[in-house]
C-alpha cells in the first residue's frame, strides 16, 4: 500500500487539513480555545518523550518552558531579536540545561520520586532566581512589546496567525514522536523505561539514552515556551516556571496515555476545553476551578484508569508491581 | 550584603527555632515516606488543613492556640486514615509514579478547595503570645517560635519512644522493613500502615497548632512546607528520625542565614541547592538512613 | 590466548567478601560451568564480569582487552552478553520487540534489527509468539526469550545464569539441546547452574566456588569426587547425582 493510503498516515493528514480550515469557519473564541488545546498538546507531547517513553517523570518541566519563554522574550525586548530566531536560541539553551539536569541526575542514579523531587526543586529555584533578577524583570516579569501586526516578529492581530503556527508545531512534534518510536532511539527509550538493567545488559547505553531524551524534551518544550510568551504577551516567574504549567503538561500526557504518540494530544483535547469551561463558568468567584478539576481528574484516573484513556481503548493492562523489584545489586549470591 | 554579627546571631537563633518546626513537619513524612515508602505529595496540604482548623478555633472560638492540639491532632489523624483507606491504599500495588501523581492530584484538590471556601486571604491571628519576646544578649527570641521549637522537640521524642517502645511502633517498623516477614509473624500489615499514615499526618496537627501564633494561614501555605519536608527527609536519611531532626535544623539555619546574607528571596535557592547536592553525592543522608 | 581471563578478582560488600581472589580462564569454544552452594558468589562473579558492579580488585580481560571497569553496555558491544537468573523481559513490549533491543547492537536500522530478531526467534522456537507481550509468557518461554535477547546481540561469550532453574526435565533437555547447538556454531559459554544434570552433561570443565573462593576445578568426574567440593555441598547431597 502506498504510504499515503495507509490509515495511519491518511487519517492524520485529513485531520490536519480540516484543522487548517478551522479559522475560516470558527469564531475568535473557538480559535483561542484551539490554540490552547494545541499548545498544551504540543507541550505534553514534548514532555512525553522524557516522561512517557523514557519513563523519567519530570515534575518540573516548567523549567524548560521558562527558559524558552524568557530567552526569546528577553532577546526581543532588549535587543530586538525576532522571536523566530530567539526561540531557537532558547531551545539550545534549554537543551543545555536539559543535558545538565539529565547528566547530574542519571549519572548519579537519581530516579523515580527522587528525580521528580529534583525537577520540582530546580523549577522552584528558577522561580526564585528570576524573581530576584531585575534585568529580566524580576517578580514583575516581562511584557512582549506590542508592535501591532508583525508576522516577522511573531505578532498577529488576530488569533489565527498564532493558530497556524501552533498547529504546525504540534503536528511536527507528533510526527517526530512517531518517527522516533519506530527507530532504534524509540526502542531504547522504552527498553530503559521497562527494564533498565536488562537494557544495559543488551548493549543499550542507558545513561546516554536518558540524557538524549532529556535534551530533546527540554529543547522542544522551550520552543513551546517561546510560543507561550508570544501568545500571552506576558511572562512572569510564577506563570512560566511555576507548579501549574508543570502539572498541566504532565497531566495531559498521563490522562491521554503515557508513552503513546497520540496520548498527550488526546489528553489536552479532552481536558483543556473542559477546564476552560469550568474557568469561565466559575471564573470570577473562583480562579482555581480548573486546577480543582485537574486534581480530581488525576486522582480518578490514577485510581481507575492508570494507563490513561488510550489504555482504556487498547488492551493494555497495568501489571501490579512488587514494590521492590529484584535489582542486580540485590543478588549477592 | 550587610554583614553584622548581631544579624548573623539573630539568624542563627531564628533559624534554629524554625528548624525545629521543619523537623516536626518532616518527622511525620519520615514515618510515611522514609519508613513506609509511601509518597504523599499532599503532606503540605494536610498541614494547611491543620492550620485552618487551629486558626478558626483561635480567631473565632478564642481558644488558646496550644490547646487546639487536642482538636488538630485527632482531626488530622482521622483525615489521614480516611485518605489512606480510600485512595492511597488501592494505589500501593502500582508503581511509585502512580502514588506521586495521585497525591499530586490530591494536593491540587485540597489547595483549591481551600481557595474556594476560604478565598486567597492570608490569615493571621494575634494571641497573647504572638508579640512576646525574650532578649538573649543582642538577640531576640520570639516566644511563639521558641514554644514551637520546644513543642516540636517533645513531639519528636514522643514519636520516637512510640516507635521504639510500643508494640504498635515496632510493628510499624517491622512492616516497613519487610512486609512479607511481618505478615508471616502475624502483624496485620494493612492496619499497621493505616495507623502509621494516620500518625504521620497527626504530627502535622501538632505543627499546625504550634505555628498558628506566628505564621500565616492560606491555601498555598502547604506548598512550601511540603517541599521542605521532602528536602529534610532526604537530607536526614530516609527513615532516620534523628537525621530528620538534625536536617530540619540545618535547613532552618540555611533559610534564616541565607535570608540574612543573600539579597531578596535567594535563600530558597540555597536550600534547593543543598537538597540537590545531597541527592547527588550523599543520597543516604547525613546519617545514612536505609538505602534507597 | 584465552577468550576470557579472570585474574585475582575480589569483591567486598562492606564487611562481606563475596568473591575472593578468584582466577580462571576460558577458551574459545568451551562450555565452562561455575557451581557452588547458595551464597558462594556465583552471580556476583557474573555481575563483576558483565560490568554491573565494579570489582574491589583484580581484572577481567575479554579477548585480550581489559574490560574491568567498563559499563555493561560496552561489554555487551564487545561480544560478552549475560542473561539474568530472574528473567528480565521488557513486559510491555512484544517478544519480537524484546529481541530487537538486543539486535540493535549490531544492526542500527529497525528493518535489519527486525529481520535479525525474527531469525533469532526461530532459533529459540518463539517465532509463533512474536506478537505476544513479554508479560504473557510461560516460564520456559521467558527463559527462551532471555536467551533469544542475548543471542540477538551476536555474542562471542554468553553468560547463562541458572537458565535451567524452574524447568522440568523435558524443558531442561530443550535448553541443553539449544546450548549445544549454539556452542557448535561457535559461541562460548560460561554457565552458572544448580541443576547438576545440566552441568555434568554440558561442561567439560567446571569451577567450584564456596564463600567466594575457588575450591575446585576440573572435569565433572574429577570435581564430583573432590573432597573439598563434597564437604562444601554437605547437606546438599541431592544436587550431586
Amino acid at each position: 500500500m502506498s504510504t499515503l493510503r495507509k490509515p495511519s498516515v491518511f487519517v492524520p493528514a485529513v485531520l490536519f487539513a480540516l484543522l487548517l480550515a478551522l479559522p475560516g469557519v470558527a469564531s475568535e473564541y473557538v480559535i483561542h480555545l484551539s490554540v490552547l488545546v494545541l499548545m498544551y498538546a504540543y507541550l505534553a507531547t514534548a514532555w512525553n518523550i522524557l516522561g512517557g517513553y523514557a519513563g523519567q517523570h519530570s515534575l518540573g518541566h516548567s523549567l524548560f518552558l521558562g527558559v524558552g519563554a524568557y530567552t526569546s522574550t528577553f532577546l526581543f525586548v532588549q535587543m530586538g531579536v525576532t522571536p523566530w530566531l530567539g526561540m531557537w536560541l532558547g531551545a539550545i539553551l534549554a537543551g543545555v540545561v536539559g543535558w545538565f539536569v539529565g547528566y547530574l541526575c542519571f549519572r548519579y542514579g537519581i530516579k523515580g520520586p527522587y528525580f521528580a523531587l529534583v525537577t520540582i526543586a530546580l523549577a522552584e529555584a528558577a522561580v526564585y532566581i528570576t524573581s530576584n533578577a531585575s534585568f529580566i524583570g524580576g517578580a514583575r516579569g516581562l511584557e512582549v512589546t506590542w508592535l501591532g501586526s508583525r508576522p516577522d516578529l511573531m505578532q498577529f492581530n488576530s488569533k489565527s496567525g498564532y493558530y497556524y503556527i501552533i498547529l504546525v508545531m504540534t503536528a511536527l512534534a507528533i510526527i517526530l514522536t512517531k518517527w522516533c518510536s519506530q527507530r532504534g532511539f524509540g526502542f531504547r527509550l522504552v527498553a530503559v523505561r521497562e527494564n533498565e538493567d536488562a537494557a544495559e545488559a543488551l548493549g543499550v547505553n542507558t545513561l546516554r539514552t536518558k540524557i538524549q531524551a532529556s535534551v530533546l524534551s527540554a529543547a522542544l518544550t522551550a520552543l513551546g515556551g517561546s510560543f507561550f510568551a508570544q501568545y500571552f504577551t506576558y511572562i512572569g516567574p510564577k506563570n512560566v516556571f511555576g507548579e501549574v504549567p508543570s502539572v498541566q503538561i504532565l497531566l495531559f500526557a498521563i490522562i491521554g496515555g503515557l508513552g503513546t504518540v497520540w496520548g498527550p494530544a488526546l489528553g489536552a483535547l479532552i481536558l483543556v476545553p473542559v477546564a476552560e469551561l469550568a474557568r469561565g463558568w466559575l471564573g470570577g468567584s473562583f480562579s482555581g476551578a480548573h486546577l480543582l478539576l485537574y486534581g480530581t481528574v488525576l486522582v480518578v484516573v490514577m485510581l481507575f484508569m492508570p494507563k490513561g484513556i488510550i489504555g482504556l481503548l487498547g488492551r493494555i493492562r497495568l501489571r501490579p508491581v512488587r514494590r521492590r523489584q529484584a535489582r542486580v545489586e540485590d543478588d549477592v549470591t | 550584603m550587610i554583614f553584622s554579627t548581631t544579624l548573623l546571631a539573630q539568624a542563627l537563633v531564628s533559624g534554629t527555632l524554625i528548624g525545629g518546626v521543619f523537623a516536626l513537619i518532616a518527622v511525620g513524612l519520615t514515618l510515611i515516606w522514609g519508613v513506609m515508602r509511601i509518597i504523599n505529595f499532599a503532606h503540605g496540604e494536610f498541614l494547611m488543613i491543620g492550620m485552618y482548623i487551629a486558626y478558626f478555633l483561635v480567631a473565632t472560638g478564642h481558644w488558646n492556640p496550644y490547646l487546639t492540639i487536642f482538636v488538630t491532632v485527632p482531626a488530622l489523624f482521622l483525615f489521614g486514615v480516611v485518605i489512606f483507606r480510600t485512595i492511597i491504599h488501592p494505589i500501593l500495588k502500582y508503581p511509585a509514579m502512580n502514588q506521586i501523581m495521585l497525591t499530586l492530584g490530591l494536593s491540587l484538590i485540597l489547595q483549591n478547595l481551600a481557595l474556594v471556601i476560604f478565598k486567597a486571604d492570608v490569615l493571621t491571628v494575634q494571641t497573647p503570645y504572638s508579640r512576646l519576646t525574650i532578649p538573649l544578649g543582642e538577640v531576640i527570641v520570639r516566644v511563639p517560635q521558641a514554644i514551637a521549637f520546644a513543642g516540636s522537640g517533645v513531639a519528636a521524642v514522643v514519636l520516637w519512644l512510640f516507635l521504639q517502645r510500643t508494640d504498635t511502633g515496632r510493628a510499624i517498623r517491622a512492616a516497613s522493613q519487610n512486609r512479607d516477614a511481618a505478615m508471616l509473624m502475624g502483624i496485620d500489615v494493612e492496619r499497621t500502615f493505616l495507623l502509621a499514615f494516620g500518625i504521620g499526618s497527626a504530627c502535622l496537627g501538632v505543627a499546625a497548632s504550634l505555628m498558628v501564633p506566628f505564621y500565616y494561614t492560606s491555601p498555598t501555605v502547604g506548598l512550601f512546607f511540603g517541599l521542605i519536608a521532602f528536602v529534610v527527609v532526604v537530607l536526614g536519611g530516609m527513615g532516620n528520625f534523628l537525621g530528620a531532626l538534625v536536617a530540619g535544623l540545618i535547613i532552618g539555619l540555611t533559610e534564616a542565614v541565607g535570608a540574612a546574607l543573600l539579597p531578596g528571596t535567594l535563600a530558597r535557592v540555597l536550600t534547593f541547592g543543598i537538597f540537590t547536592l545531597a541527592l547527588l553525592f550523599r543520597p543516604q543522608g547525613i546519617f545514612g538512613g536505609r538505602q534507597q | 590466548m584465552s577468550l576470557l581471563e579472570i585474574s585475582r578478582l575480589t569483591k567486598h560488600f562492606g564487611g562481606l567478601t563475596a568473591v575472593n581472589d578468584l582466577s580462571f580462564s576460558l577458551d574459545q569454544g568451551e562450555i565452562l560451568g561455575l557451581i557452588g552452594p547458595n551464597g558462594a558468589g556465583k552471580t556476583t562473579v557474573f555481575n563483576l564480569v558483565s560490568g554491573f558492579i565494579p570489582p574491589s580488585s583484580g581484572t577481567v580481560t575479554f579477548d585480550g582487552r581489559s574490560v574491568t571497569n567498563l559499563r555493561p553496555h560496552q561489554i555487551c558491544q564487545l561480544g560478552l552478553t549475560r542473561t539474568f537468573q530472574v528473567v528480565q523481559p521488557f513486559p510491555d513490549m512484544t517478544v519480537l520487540e524484546n529481541v530487537m533491543i538486543g539486535a540493535f547492537v549490531r544492526h542500527g536500522r529497525p528493518a535489519e534489527a527486525e529481520n535479525k530478531a525474527r531469525e533469532v526467534l526461530k532459533r529459540v522456537a518463539l517465532d509463533h509468539k512474536a506478537a505476544t507481550p513479554g508479560r504473557s509468557l510461560t516460564l520456559l518461554e521467558l527463559k527462551r526469550l532471555e536467551i533469544g535477547k542475548a543471542l540477538a546481540t551476536e555474542p562471542r561469550l554468553l553468560l547463562l545464569d541458572e537458565v535451567a532453574s524452574g524447568l522440568n526435565m523435558v524443558e531442561v533437555e530443550d535448553v541443553l539441546a539449544l546450548v549445544r547447538q549454539l556452542n557448535r556454531e561457535g559461541i562460548t559459554f560460561l554457565i552458572v547452574e544448580h541443576v547438576m544434570k545440566v552441568i555434568m552433561s554440558l561442561c567439560r570443565r567446571i569451577i567450584v566456588l564456596d564463600f567466594g573462593k575457588k575450591i575446585g576445578e576440573g572435569t565433572p568426574q574429577h570435581v564430583s569426587r573432590d573432597q573439598a567440593v563434597l564437604e562444601a555441598y554437605l547437606g546438599e547431597e541431592e544436587y550431586l547425582a
